[in-house]
């Protein structure tokens, strides 16, 4: 990310397809992150990649889109009094640390085993982290939702965590706990580290301020947003320094997913606790499918298997599908249980 | 003080009618807490303190809401929506000091708070304490007021901390704190042609644009300012576009967000051990 960039960018042209195209993505993505706090940013830089636009820009334009979505989602779950700015922006700062270390890891890789190498290394640790958070998270959803009880249980390594009284302590006063600091930045630099790695950090963030930090699935999922604030605009003035973001690519994106951040985090209000941790854990056990579609392209360029060509390009493309298919899940998801919600609560008040 | 078009009428303060008609006989002779407002609904916290506390000292309380803008020119829209507010207020007070057994007089006048407080404190005799609203300065009441005035702090205050918890079951008598409809129109078309405009002049120099923005160095500061403007306005547009399209947060689940309080246990010190000499006397 920091070396020099030596050959000439390429800014594609747009046309109605494209814009169209990142004006979907970008609204389902937003809505899929102003929901559980980060997502849809996955899919946005293989799509645009398939459009034509050169790697290093997709990043970039993608880095770009994610900071003023997180904000607004941000400002919009603070009024809702879900937001803890301070738990946020201590975890935001380690997380940028940890960013600078997983770029650093990316490198050593890289100079290593090419570039190959590297997309298997990203690949392997998505379908690592998805399949074990994943499974892990969508076990306590399908509990919750059996015990039917409406507060968060679980989270016993939290609660034993907070005991430990260990310098410097800190209270949180909307996530109502107090802490030790030494828990909070090993989860914020893996955040960073998987946002360096694949682009969504949330998929450690939110569980790991969930099961490790002790933070009801709401708060945690909208303090994520401030840390996707932070990460996103430490990277994005990273990227502009280099004047690899393409403004009109990410415009069009947050065109759209504005519209969606905000009906995401007004979906927030009306679902059970549960229903966030069901549809992260969803969304991270397909994607995690997808990617396990895309190993054999790079084990067949590393020479470990010997696929033929027609099967690996086959699969490249089930892969692409696949994630795109993991964002509609989701996506449908919200917007089903929001308007049952919504249904509801009418009718409860026009009963009453 | 006259309003030929002003639906809300203050009640004419005659010293009877808040010691008078409200009250039964055994009441007459209770001491008060005054409790002053210049908003629409008095805050819910301001409300629960108040009743909290007559019930603790059995006093009466006499609830106030001043209109400090009875001539707001607006053809008395906002002093008609005040006296809906305040009777909505007055509704949700009662029923709250009901449930403790404490009585309640409502009272609308006009007029600067100092004023008010001022009149009240002398033409009734027995108000013991002032208790103030959000949105009133302290030093204002003081300074006219012969009794103490305690202003409610809570660590719910702030801009966007809501005042009133309470749903309300009718439509439209809400308009004095929270937003219309109308006004998320108004919004939404404003933003909507402010990101229009933003939108339309950033792609109608799409050359211009991409060789500056793309240069690097300080001009990365071009691009993130641009997402910043987009992310004020689109936000804002994107917000009022849902509200008025009347999706907007459920009532219920801003109310509920953490987990209870977890109660803050005492340790229990076991007493010293007296470890002074004794003279043991034996006889």
């Amino acid at each position: 990310m920091h070396g020099p960039i030596n050959e000439v960018i390429q800014f594609i042209d747009l046309n109605v397809y494209t814009i169209t195209f990142l004006f979907l993505v970008g609204f389902i993505g937003g809505l899929v992150s102003g929901f559980i706090g980060s997502g849809g940013a996955f899919v946005l830089t293989p799509g645009m990649m398939s459009l034509g636009v050169p790697g290093t820009v997709a990043v970039a334009s993608n880095m770009c889109h994610k900071f003023p979505k997180a904000l607004v989602g941000a400002i919009k779950r603070y009024k809702y009094g879900q937001v803890d700015i301070k738990l946020g922006l201590i975890m935001g700062v380690f997380a940028e640390i940890g960013v600078q270390v997983g770029i650093m890891v990316q490198k050593y890789i890289l100079d290593k085993w090419g570039q190959a190498g590297s997309n298997l290394y990203v690949s392997i640790i998505f379908v690592l982290v998805l399949v074990t958070v994943g499974s892990f998270v969508m076990r306590d959803a399908i509990k919750m939702k059996r015990s039917k009880t409406e507060t968060e249980t679980g989270a016993t390594l939290a609660k034993r965590l907070q005991k430990i009284e260990l310098w410097p302590m800190i209270t949180l006063k909307t996530a109502n706990l107090r802490i030790s600091m030494w828990f909070l930045v090993p989860v914020a630099i893996a955040t960073g580290m998987l946002a360096a790695t694949i682009a969504v950090g949330g998929f450690i963030g939110v569980p790991g301020l969930m099961y490790i930090v002790g933070v009801t699935s709401i708060v945690a999922s909208a303090t994520e947003l401030v840390i996707a604030f932070v990460m996103g605009l430490g990277g994005t003035l990273i990227w502009a320094y280099y004047g690899m973001v393409d403004i009109r690519l990410v415009m069009i994106i947050l065109a759209g997913s504005l519209f969606g951040v905000q009906l995401g985090a007004i979906g927030t209000t009306y679902v059970k606790d549960y229903m966030i941790k069901y549809v992260m854990a969803t969304i991270m056990l397909i994607v995690a499918v997808s990617r396990f579609f895309a190993l054999p392209k790079y084990l067949n360029e590393l020479h470990l298997v010997s696929l033929n060509e027609t099967a690996v390009s086959v699969m490249t493309k089930m892969s692409f599908a696949i994630m795109c298919f993991a964002l509609l899940v989701g996506a449908s998801i919200i917007l089903a249980s929001l308007f049952k919600a919504r249904r509801l609560e009418k009718m409860v008040s026009v009963n009453a | 003080m006259n309003n030929p078009t002003n639906d809300f009428r203050p009640i004419p303060e005659e010293d009877d009618l808040v010691d008078g008609p409200f009250l039964p006989d055994r009441q007459r002779e209770r001491p008060f807490i005054m409790v002053v407002t210049r908003n629409g609904h008095l805050s819910e916290h301001v409300m629960d303190y108040a009743v909290n506390v007559a019930h603790r000292l059995s006093y009466s309380i006499l609830a106030v809401h001043v209109d400090t803008l009875p001539f707001f020119k607006d053809r008395g829209k906002r002093s008609r929506l005040f006296a809906a507010a305040m009777q909505e207020s007055a509704a949700l007070f009662g029923a709250k000091a009901d449930d403790k057994g404490v009585v309640v007089a409502h009272l609308g006048e006009l007029g600067k708070i100092g004023s008010v407080v001022s009149r009240l404190c002398r033409s009734k005799k027995r108000i013991e304490f002032i208790v103030i609203d959000k949105g009133i300065r302290l030093e204002e009441v003081v300074r006219q007021s012969p009794v103490p005035v305690f202003p409610v702090l809570t660590n719910k205050q702030g801009l966007f901390n809501r005042t009133i918890f309470h749903h309300s079951t009718k439509k439209g008598v809400f308009a004095m704190s929270t937003t219309s409809r109308k006004r998320h129109l108004k919004h939404c078309f404003l933003f909507g042609a402010l990101t229009a405009g933003l939108y339309a002049s950033v792609f109608a120099y799409q050359d211009v644009v991409m060789t500056y923005f793309t240069k690097g160095g300080v001009f990365a500061l071009l691009p993130v300012a641009t997402v910043f403007a987009v992310s004020y306005f689109h936000g804002n547009f994107t917000s009022a576009f849902w509200s008025a399209l009347g999706i907007e947060a459920s009532k219920k689940g801003v109310a509920k967000r953490t987990e209870p309080a977890i109660e803050i246990k005492e340790t229990v010190v076991a007493p010293r051990p007296d470890t002074r000499p004794r003279l043991q006397v034996n006889a």
